[in-house]
C-alpha cells in the first residue's frame, strides 16, 4: 500500500516546487539586488532559501512569551542558560515558526527567468567557430583490447562461427571454447562536437574607495552575469582581476573580499586582460566578454587616455562587447564613465551603465546583456 | 491480533508485545503494522500516515521539510500511528530491533488510548477509507472545475480549519446515546463530571453545554466551518470541499485536545513494558538511552512525552486509577486533576517569560498554582485562539468574537482570513478582540480590511467606517 503514497508524493511535491518556482519567478527583482543566492551554487543547481508558504491562520502574536519549562534555577534566572538539555526527539509542533525552505533550482532555469524577466535576447555568437572535442562514447568494436572491455556476446560469435566453419560444431553438445583471436572488445570511438566557449574577464577596482557595498553590487552583477552567460555557451571560463595601481589575476573568493588601498590606474588591468586574450582566450576560439567595475575615479587623464587607446586599439576588435560599470561611492566622481561614453559612446560594442544603489542593478544588467552579442 | 508486513523474528517481537499489553488490561483494535524504508517514511508522514489523500502541493511542503531536515540529521521519524479500525501503525526498516520493540509497545499504548479514551469516542473509525474519498472526490471536483480554483479554495477552507468547536463531537455523540435510550450510561456520566469541572475552572457556560436550542441558525457558535457550510452561499463543489476540510479537522480534533495524555500513556507503556521482560537484558543500555533522548526537555518547551509520562507515574504512585483517568481525560483536565504542589516541585517546573530585545527566557514563577494556570491556559482550546460567531449583524456582517483569554493574536494574519471569509461569504465580516489591553474591531467588506478601535469591554456593533 505504500508506493501509492511515493509515487503519489512525487505529484503533490511537483506541484509544490511549481509554486515555489512561480514564486521566485514573482520576487526574481528582489533577488537580483540581494545577495542571498551568492555563493550557493553546486555545479548545475543553486539551492533558493525561501519563507516557508504559510496559510494566513488565527494565531496567537507578540505577548504570548510566556510559559511553563522545566529545570533547575531561581526565579529571576535565566531559564535557556547553561546547562541546558539537548532537544527533544518529540514530534514537531503545529505552531508556525519562521521555516526557511531550501529549493533546489536548475541554473538553466534561474538564468531563463533572468531572461524572461530582463528580456534578454539569446545571444548570437561571434563567427561560427567550431572546437571539436573527443566525444568519449564506446560505441566502436575492436579486435584488441583489454579483459574487461570484452564484448561478451560478439566474442562468442565470432567463437561460434569458427567452431561451425572448422566442422567442429556438434549440436548435440553445443559447447564453443573461444580462442585469442575471436576476442572482441569495445572501443571509444571519437567524433568531432561542435562548442561555442566563452570568458568572462570580470576586472574590479579595488583602491580604498571601494567599500563594502560597492563590492556587494559587483558580486551580485557577476553572479547574474555569469548565470545568464553560463546558459547561453557550453563552455563557460571566468576570470578575475583586481587592480589598484597594479592589476593582477585572482581567485573568486579574493576578487570579493579582497581590499587594497592606494592609487587607481585602470590601464593596468587593461594590459593585463589584453595580455590574456593574446596568450590564453584567442579570439579565433572564444566569445570574450570584459567587465569593468570602478567607482569612476582613475589616476590621471593620461591613463584614461591609454585605456580608451588600449580599447579602441586593441581589446574592442577582439572581444563580443566591453562592458564598464559605474558603482557609486561616497567619493568616486565619476569621471571615467563620461570619458569612456565621450570616447566610445557611438561604438555599439562598447555598454557603460551607473549603478548608484542595488536598485539599479537589475536595469544594468538588461543594458549589458540586452544586445544579444 | 498483530498483522502486516513483518519479518517472523518482529513478528514474534509483536505477538509478545501485544500478549503483555493485554495482560496489563490495555484494550485495542487490531494492529496492523507496516515495514517502510527510510526513505519512504517521510513521504508516508507527509500524509500523516494516510495510504490515500486529497492531492496538496501542502503535503509536497511538509514532504520537503521532513525530508531536508532528516537529511541533515535533526530529526528522525520513529512512530507513526493512526486512529482507525484495524489501527494502522509504521516501522522503519532502518531502526535496531530495540527501537522496533520499543516503537511496538509505545503503539499499543497509543492504540489502546484510541480505542478507549472518551474523547475519541466519537471519531471515525475507518478514516482510511474515508480519507480515501475525500481524495477521490478532490480530484473529481479538479477534473471538473480545474486545479488553480480548487486548490484556491482547498487553501481558504484549510486557513479556517480551527474554527471549529471541539467539543462539539462528543457533545453529539452523548445525545445520539441518550435517543437511543442509552442515556446516563458510564461515558455519559464520566463526560457530565468533566463538564462540572471544566465549569467549576472557567465559569459560565460550559462548552459541554448543548447549543441546539438557541433561536435562529444555532448562534451563537463555535463551529464557523458548519454554519458557513449551511449558510454561505457556495457552489456544490466549494460546499463538498468544505464539508472535506472539517470532516478531517473535526478527525483530528481528540489528538489536539489529547497530546500530552496520549504520549504521556504510550510513554509510560512502553517503558513498563519494555523493562518488564520484552527487552533482552543487552538492549537495556540503549533503550534508556533512546528512552532519554524522546523524554529529553528543551528550555522553554514543553515536551508531552515527558510531561506526559511524569503525570502517570505520579498518578499511579498516589494510589489514583489511572485505567479511569485514561478513560476520561483530556490534556486540560487531566494536568488539572493530577498537577499539584508536590508534582510542580519534583519536576522543577517553573512559568518562564521572555524578556528583552533578544528574547532571552527567565524564570518567573515557582508557584506550583502559577504553573498549573499557565499549563492549562496553553492547552485549552487545542493551543488555539478561541473564536466565536456570535451573530448575524443587520448588514448581514459575521460578527466574529475572539474570547481572550490574556493571549492577543495577529491581527495582520486575523485580517487575511476575515479577507477570505468575506469573499466566501460575500457580505461583510468582522471580529472583535483585545491588543494590550485596547479594544480592536477588525472589518473586512470584501475590498478592504478596517481596523477600528472599540471600547474592549463587550463588543461594540458600530458600521463599518
Amino acid at each position: 500500500m505504500m508506493g501509492g503514497q511515493v509515487y503519489r508524493m512525487e505529484r503533490d511535491r511537483a506541484r509544490f516546487r511549481d509554486i515555489v518556482r512561480g514564486r521566485l519567478r514573482k520576487d526574481l527583482r528582489k533577488y537580483l539586488s540581494t545577495s542571498e543566492l551568492l555563493g550557493r551554487q553546486g555545479k548545475r543547481a543553486i539551492s533558493i532559501p525561501i519563507p516557508q508558504i504559510e496559510l494566513p491562520r488565527f494565531r496567537f502574536g507578540e505577548n504570548d512569551g510566556q510559559g511553563v519549562g522545566q529545570g533547575r534555577g531561581d526565579e529571576g534566572r535565566a531559564a535557556d542558560g547553561e546547562g541546558a538539555e539537548g532537544e527533544g526527539a518529540g514530534e514537531a509542533g503545529d505552531q508556525a515558526g519562521q521555516h526557511i525552505l531550501e529549493v533546489e533550482v536548475e541554473l538553466e532555469e534561474l538564468a531563463q527567468m533572468l531572461g524572461s524577466e530582463l528580456e534578454l535576447p539569446a545571444i548570437q555568437p561571434r563567427g561560427t567557430r567550431q572546437l571539436s572535442t573527443e566525444g568519449g562514447r564506446y560505441t566502436g568494436i575492436r579486435s584488441t583490447g583489454p579483459a574487461s572491455l570484452r564484448h561478451f556476446r560478439r566474442t562468442y560469435k565470432r567463437a561460434l562461427k569458427r567452431t561451425i566453419a572448422e566442422g567442429a560444431f556438434d549440436p548435440r553438445s553445443p559447447r564453443v571454447i573461444p580462442i585469442p583471436e575471436d576476442g572482441r572488445y569495445r572501443a571509444r570511438r571519437t567524433c568531432p562536437r561542435p562548442e561555442s566557449s566563452a570568458v568572462i574577464i570580470h576586472m574590479m577596482d579595488v583602491s580604498g574607495s571601494m567599500g563594502r557595498e560597492q563590492k556587494d553590487i559587483v558580486r551580485i552583477e557577476a553572479f547574474w552575469i555569469d548565470t545568464w552567460l553560463r546558459s547561453q555557451y557550453q563552455n563557460l571560463e571566468v576570470v578575475y582581476i583586481v587592480h589598484d595601481a597594479v592589476a593582477k589575476i585572482v581567485d573568486q573568493e579574493s576578487f570579493f573580499h579582497l581590499r587594497e588601498s592606494g592609487g587607481t590606474k585602470i590601464s593596468s588591468a587593461y594590459e593585463l586582460c589584453l595580455s590574456l586574450i593574446r596568450e590564453k582566450y584567442r579570439p579565433e576560439n572564444w566569445n570574450i566578454y570584459p567587465f569593468h567595475y570602478s567607482d569612476g575615479d582613475n589616476w590621471s587623464a593620461r591613463d584614461t587616455d591609454r585605456c580608451i587607446g588600449l580599447l579602441m586599439d586593441e581589446i574592442l576588435p577582439a572581444v563580443n562587447q566591453f562592458c564598464y560599470g559605474q558603482v557609486k561611492s561616497a567619493y568616486g566622481s565619476g569621471q571615467f564613465k563620461k570619458d569612456l561614453d565621450g570616447a566610445l559612446g557611438a561604438d555599439e560594442r562598447v555598454v557603460t551603465a551607473a549603478v548608484n544603489s542595488r536598485d539599479e542593478i537589475a536595469e544594468s544588467i538588461r543594458l549589458f546583456l540586452g544586445k544579444g552579442r | 491480533m498483530v498483522s502486516g508486513s513483518l519479518s517472523p523474528q518482529l513478528r514474534a517481537d509483536a505477538e509478545r508485545a501485544e500478549g503483555m499489553a493485554r495482560a496489563v488490561g490495555l484494550d485495542f483494535y487490531e494492529v496492523v503494522f507496516e515495514m517502510l524504508d527510510a526513505a519512504d517514511v517521510n513521504a508516508v508522514a507527509a500524509y500523516g500516515g494516510f495510504p490515500v489523500r486529497y492531492p496538496s502541493w501542502r503535503f509536497g511542503m511538509s514532504f520537503e521539510r521532513l525530508h531536508k531536515s532528516y537529511q541533515y540529521g535533526l530529526s528522525k521519524i520513529y512512530e507513526l500511528v493512526i486512529n482507525n479500525d484495524p489501527t494502522y501503525a509504521y516501522l522503519v526498516r532502518s531502526n535496531s530491533r530495540m527501537e522496533q520493540k520499543l516503537v511496538m509497545a509505545h503503539v499499543f499504548g497509543h492504540a489502546d488510548f484510541f480505542k478507549c479514551n472518551v474523547w475519541f469516542a466519537p471519531t471515525e473509525r475507518s478514516m482510511v477509507e474515508v480519507m480515501a474519498r475525500h481524495a477521490e472526490r478532490v480530484r473529481l471536483h479538479i477534473e471538473r472545475q480545474g486545479q488553480e480554483p480548487v486548490e484556491r479554495f482547498l487553501d481558504l477552507a484549510l486557513s479556517l480549519e480551527s474554527l471549529i468547536d471541539p467539543y462539539l463531537p462528543l457533545r453529539e455523540h452523548l445525545r445520539g446515546e441518550r435517543e437511543n435510550g442509552k442515556a446516563g450510561g458510564a461515558a455519559g456520566g464520566i463526560a457530565e463530571r468533566v463538564r462540572r469541572r471544566f465549569e467549576a475552572r472557567w465559569g459560565g457556560g460550559s462548552e459541554l453545554e448543548a447549543t441546539e436550542d438557541s433561536p435562529g441558525r444555532g448562534l451563537p457558535t463555535y463551529d464557523v466551518l458548519g454554519f458557513l457550510l449551511e449558510e454561505a452561499p457556495l457552489a456544490s463543489w466549494q460546499r463538498d470541499l468544505l464539508r472535506i476540510v472539517r470532516n478531517e479537522a473535526y478527525y483530528f480534533v481528540p489528538q489536539r485536545m489529547t497530546k500530552v495524555i496520549n504520549e504521556g500513556w504510550a510513554s509510560f507503556w512502553h517503558s513498563k513494558l519494555l523493562t518488564g521482560g520484552l527487552l533482552d537484558p543487552s538492549e537495556i543500555v540503549d533503550f534508556a538511552d533512546c528512552h532519554a533522548g524522546a523524554t529529553a526537555v528543551a528550555p522553554g518547551q514543553l515536551n508531552p512525552y515527558k510531561l506526559g509520562i511524569e503525570l502517570f507515574r505520579y498518578a499511579e504512585e498516589k494510589g489514583l486509577d489511572i485505567m479511569r483517568l485514561r478513560r476520561i481525560h483530556n490534556d486540560v483536565s487531566f494536568i488539572d486533576e493530577v498537577v499539584d504542589e508536590e508534582f510542580a516541585a519534583r519536576n522543577q517546573l517553573f512559568v518562564y517569560r521572555t524578556q528583552g530585545p533578544d528574547g532571552r527566557m527567565q524564570v518567573t514563577d515557582r508557584d506550583w498554582q502559577a504553573v498549573k494556570q499557565q499549563l492549562l491556559l496553553e492547552l485549552s482550546w487545542c493551543g488555539s485562539p478561541r473564536i466565536e460567531l456570535e451573530r448575524i449583524g443587520s448588514d448581514g456582517c459575521l460578527e466574529l468574537v475572539h474570547r481572550h483569554e490574556g493571549r492577543d493574536i495577529k491581527l495582520d494574519e486575523a485580517g487575511e482570513i476575515l479577507g477570505q471569509l468575506a469573499s466566501l461569504w460575500r457580505r461583510p465580516v468582522a471580529l472583535s478582540t483585545r491588543v494590550g489591553g485596547q479594544g480592536r474591531r477588525l472589518v473586512h467588506d470584501g475590498g478592504e480590511l478596517a481596523v477600528l478601535e472599540s471600547d474592549g469591554a463587550e463588543p461594540k456593533h458600530s458600521e463599518a467606517g
